[in-house]
């Protein structure tokens, strides 16, 4: 799970701690009670359970500390209409936006793929993205031990 | 002794000429000449005015190398046919065999006074002792980067200056090339013979390194890149200091080909020693592609230096268009690794296809499993479930305090006997019932300590509710939040 490159590092944390995390945020979604109330269709419900594997991922795989993981909280705290406070990490984010505009065109597909993808360098593009893969592949792993779990009977 | 004398021709004149920066190419071409009078006399009377002709640049060069090494000239023309391939002095295609070959060619085609001089020049006596190819490129190499030297520096000047075509560029190249080669190559190829000279030059420890000449010469500087470098006896020192002065001045850099030069230099030189005459901002990557031909390791600040290579342009943009190409290039190998069945896909795009492929299946894969986690448990309240399946994930060696968790759940991992874990998780159907209860008891005194929330609610209700009801498949298919335990036990037999 964790891979650290040289000048690249990607070290993402182990299953148990995205696991934690996202069944924290659905005993947080349980507590508000989201399913019951609206008793909507099972979309409502699926889009709330992605949203909360979202998150918890972000939470669990960098906090803050990595581009995506910012960004997709930051989308997620504006739609619940929330104010997501980062640390500022470093002065180098504003740095990179600037020297971005250079080749945007590059890897297009991948920015809108990638959550925060626009912003950033394209280098620095792949680098996110190797990180989001391996945490994305740790949740889906977290994620299906739960189903297995839960539906294997 | 020929040898002798080219060393102290070398160190007596390389060094003064590379110390002044000053184009005084005059004073080398002067003193060899005195010294090498031995071995070339006709020879010399053509120098001075060679020398002085900036134009014939190349051909002065060429000449000071070879004045040195009479001996050496000879030992070409054991060596390599004296074909009069040379006559290309001016013209880079033939510059490697003008090296090989080398001295024999002496008089570049645009000089015909030199033929003469180079006849002259022919019969050094003592070339048998000369060792063969190699060694005499060697150090021929060595002498044409010392002469070179204070041309490149001279050429340097011209190159800043113009950073293009420039008719002294010839006479660079040549110095690296330390034949007429270079007196014909174009500006850019003067460049690169000063880098090849540096090249040569950290080639000493016996990379063979491709010098850059042209295109055409690549193999030929080659080799007598590899042989100045190990053949230069006394120069090296004086050209190791003429080197530090032609990497500070020559910042051309050649791309064709000269991956190997550029690896090779850096193998020599730390990346930061070198001194960008760009931007400071393009940082160099540690790879080998992106360090340019000879990277000095005089480490002057803390930024890390890229230095063009030769036949690359130095603007600065370039420059750092290359190092961000080659970091790019850099990670998508790592992406490479990380993105399954992608090892034999090669080429940006279709890379970036294939990563684009893989993000998206996994955000579908997790779209997909939480559409299964909704309908599986409709009331979310899998709390339990989940904390006995996060055992079984990370616990599998029974050790839940060994995860790295946030301390505000220290419990959420108790210790549960390996056995219940596994039945639990493994066979739902199994029955654990009887080992259960009197888990049961602890683990929810564990779980009502270290949950917060409704968590230790739920769990509570879960255990409080008894035993393992057998129809764990009911909680299965939406069980409601009563048959909460019988989902969670799945102990039942």
């Amino acid at each position: 799970m964790a891979s650290a490159d040289k000048p690249i590092n990607t070290d993402v944390p182990e299953k148990d701690v995205f696991a934690l995390h996202f069944l924290q945020s659905l005993s947080n979604l349980r507590r508000q009670n989201a399913f019951n109330s609206p008793d909507d269709t099972t979309n409502n419900r699926v889009k709330k359970i992605k949203k909360a594997a979202y998150v918890s991922m972000a939470r669990a795989a960098g906090g803050t500390n990595r581009l995506w993981s910012r960004a997709l909280l930051r989308r997620a705290a504006k739609e619940n209409n929330k104010v997501v406070i980062f640390s500022r990490r470093k002065k180098r984010v504003t740095w990179l936006r600037r020297s971005n505009r250079r080749d945007p065109v590059d890897a297009e597909r991948l920015r809108n793929l990638l959550p925060g993808g626009g912003a950033m360098e394209t280098s620095k593009l792949m680098e996110e993205t190797a990180h989001y893969i391996k945490c994305l592949s740790m949740q889906v792993k977290v994620m299906q031990c739960l189903v297995d779990g839960l539906s294997a009977k | 002794m020929d040898v002798s004398e080219k060393d102290e021709l070398r160190n007596g004149d390389t060094t003064a000429n590379y110390d002044d920066e000053s184009a005084n190419n005059n004073n080398p071409p002067p003193d060899w000449r005195v010294s090498g009078s031995n071995q070339v006399s006709a020879p010399n009377d053509s120098y001075p005015p060679e020398n002085q002709m900036m134009d014939s640049f190349g051909q002065t060069l060429w000449y000071d190398p070879t004045n040195v090494q009479a001996v050496g000239y000879g030992g070409f023309n054991g060596v390599n046919n004296a074909s009069s391939s040379s006559s290309s002095f001016r013209g880079n295609n033939n510059m490697d065999r003008s090296l090989e070959m080398g001295w024999n060619l002496l008089p570049p085609k645009g000089n015909g006074m030199f033929l003469p001089n180079a006849s002259s020049f022919l019969p050094p006596p003592s070339m048998a002792q000369f060792p063969a190819d190699s060694g005499f490129i060697e150090r021929a190499a060595r002498f044409s980067l010392f002469s070179g030297g204070s041309f490149s520096d001279m050429m340097n000047h011209h190159h800043q200056q113009q950073q293009q075509q420039q008719p002294l560029g010839n006479p660079t190249e040549s110095i690296g090339l330390f034949l007429p080669s270079n007196v014909g190559v174009a500006h850019n190829d003067a460049s690169a013979a000063m880098k090849e000279s540096n090249v040569v030059r950290s080639s000493e420890q016996g990379n063979k390194q491709n010098v850059p000449g042209s295109g055409n010469v690549s193999e030929d500087t080659q080799s007598s890149g590899g042989g100045g470098g190990n053949g230069q006896k006394g120069g090296e020192a004086s050209s190791k200091g003429f080197d530090s002065k032609k990497r500070k001045r020559n910042r051309q850099s050649s791309e064709a080909g000269q991956s190997h030069r550029s690896q090779q230099s850096e193998e020599e030189a730390d990346n930061n020693g070198d001194k960008k005459r760009n931007d400071e901002q393009s940082p160099k990557s540690q790879g080998n592609k992106t360090n340019s031909g000879k990277q000095t390791s005089d480490p002057k600040d803390g930024y890390i230096h890229v230095r063009a290579r030769r036949g690359q342009a130095t603007n600065s943009h370039s420059l750092a268009e290359r190092v961000r190409r080659e970091k790019i290039s850099e990670r998508m190998k790592f992406l490479q690794d990380l993105v399954p069945g992608c090892n034999k896909v090669t080429g940006k795009a279709v890379m970036l296809d294939e990563i684009i492929n893989y993000v998206q299946s996994l955000q579908r894969q997790v779209e997909f499993l939480s559409m299964k986690l909704a309908t599986v448990n409709p009331q979310m309240d899998f709390n339990l479930e989940g904390l006995l399946a996060k055992d079984a994930l990370q616990l599998r060696a029974g050790t839940s305090s060994a995860t790295p968790f946030p301390q505000n759940m220290p419990m959420v991992y108790p210790p549960l006997p390996h056995g219940f874990m596994q039945q639990t998780l493994s066979s739902m159907g199994r029955n654990i019932s009887s080992p259960l209860s009197p888990i049961n008891g602890g683990y929810k005194r564990q779980e009502a300590n270290g949950w917060e929330g409704d968590l230790q609610n739920v769990i509570q209700i879960n255990y409080g509710a008894g035993d393992v009801p057998p129809d764990s498949q009911a909680a299965a298919a939406a069980a409601t939040a009563a048959s909460l335990p019988s989902s969670n036990m799945k102990v039942e037999p």
